[in-house]
């Protein structure tokens, strides 16, 4: 690869690099995550937004490649509040879990409904979009879940009275004393973000997506939920 | 001695070799006094500069001039990424309360947390003094953003105003020159216009 042409792309992060320069870790449509230099770049009186679909160009034969132009492809968009937070997010788990320059075709456009949609959306909703992406993002990496049915193969029962337990990068049991309600699995099959289950769920969710993640970070858990002051 | 002297110079932002070797002999053929002058200001500035233990800006006493200034307000607080922001704001001569410096922006992926930038020292000053304001000043990135919002979660447990700088088109610039970023900020951050 020696030169690419206006690829879309997202930045993701970024870092000082040198004096001038930023070390700019992108998302790519084609070439997925790739880490790029750009020269001088923190010096530019335009910098490149994260959150905003772009199309860059980059070339080099090194493992360190230069990026040579940025096309802003997108209007404004300023995520504030706790959207940045959930932002910023998901951009660690794909700096994180993602592979240096594999394509993502899939997630690359969920990504891009996602942060679409993320200024749009009330808290709620908002944390659900981002355990939407979490399936996403997993089902891509190999780690997809079956929501229909549990570990021996019978449907889940979606009463809400009806209890699983999640068995690592398994499944589903059936058990009295799961924390997770038939209901609430079935909630994890939704495409859109249309219908927002109630707190109590999104918390199911979360500690499920959690437990899911947990092995493919292991022991350094993700740094951006530092990013969510709380009392201690 | 000469090589080493070179290689001391690198030490500075945006000085390469070359220009440290021009830097090196200007100052020996041509301005020892110069050269004398600077050594002996680098190694006072050195030893003797530290942070402010009440504000981390830097400074030559325990408690810096703004915070030792008895004319300038107590109930506002002005926390800002840099010294070198401070600065700045001071030129405006338009603040007249007190200042808080982070020396950075929250980057728990870079490894820097609410403790490298001192927020717990900022909690227990919200805590213990009579604030009435908090002023949040750090950049517009997205950095800055992420850290005033931060910043602004834990104050929300004081009675405390929390306010955020403005952002938008610079004073006497032309707005058909203006970033589309800048004006989508400007416009979402407009305010009552008073006759
Ligand atoms: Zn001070």
């Amino acid at each position: 690869m020696a030169k690419i042409d206006l690829t879309p792309a997202f930045l993701i992060h970024r870092r000082a690099f040198k004096d001038t320069s930023l070390l700019l870790d992108f998302f790519t449509q084609e070439h997925g995550k790739i880490r790029l230099v750009g020269r001088g770049s923190r010096k530019s009186k335009a910098p490149i937004q994260m959150f905003q679909h772009i199309k860059i160009s980059f070339s080099g034969k090194s493992d360190l490649k230069s990026l040579n132009d940025v096309e802003v492809d997108d209007q404004p968009r300023s995520l504030q509040g706790e959207a940045l937070i959930l932002g910023m997010y998901a951009n660690e788990l794909i700096a994180r879990l993602l592979q240096d320059q594999d394509p993502y075709f899939e997630l690359f456009e969920i990504y891009k409904q996602f942060i679409n949609q993320l200024p749009k959306l009330g808290k709620q909703a908002s944390y659900w979009a981002l355990r939407l992406f979490e399936n996403s993002l997993l089902s891509e990496l190999g780690y997809g879940l079956d929501f229909e049915h549990d570990v021996n193969g019978d449907e889940i029962d979606t009463r809400i009275e009806c209890k699983y337990e999640y068995q690592s990068q398994v499944g589903f049991t059936k058990r009295s004393i799961g924390k997770i309600s038939g209901n609430t699995i079935q909630l994890m099959l939704a495409e859109d973000v249309l219908n927002t289950p109630n707190v109590e769920q999104l918390k199911v969710c979360r500690d499920l997506n959690r437990a899911r993640l947990h092995p493919l970070l292991g022991n350094k858990p993700l740094q951006s939920r530092l990013l969510f002051w709380s009392k201690n | 001695m000469i090589e080493s002297l070179n290689k001391a110079f690198c030490a500075l932002p945006g000085v390469g070799k070359k220009t440290a070797q021009r830097f090196v002999y200007h100052l020996l053929e041509r301005n020892r006094e110069g050269g004398m002058n600077l050594a002996k200001a680098l190694v006072d500035a050195m030893e003797h500069v530290k942070h402010c233990s009440s504000c981390r800006t830097l400074s030559e006493k325990d408690i810096c001039n703004i915070c030792a200034n008895n004319n300038r307000t107590n109930t506002q607080l002005c926390v800002v990424e840099t010294p070198t922001d401070i600065h700045a704001i001071e030129q405006s001569h338009i603040y007249k309360g007190k200042y808080f410096v982070l020396s950075g922006y929250l980057s728990p992926i870079d490894g820097i947390g609410a403790s490298e930038l001192g927020l717990d020292e900022l909690e227990q000053k919200l805590h213990q003094q009579d604030i009435e304001e908090i002023i949040l000043a750090t950049n517009a990135t997205i950095e800055g953003e992420v850290t005033a919002h931060y910043i602004s979660n834990m104050a929300k447990q004081f009675e405390v105003r929390i306010t955020r700088i403005a952002h938008g088109i610079p004073i006497g610039g032309e707005l058909e020159y203006a970033d589309i970023n800048t004006i989508a900020h400007a416009l979402s951050g407009r305010k009552d216009y008073d006759l």
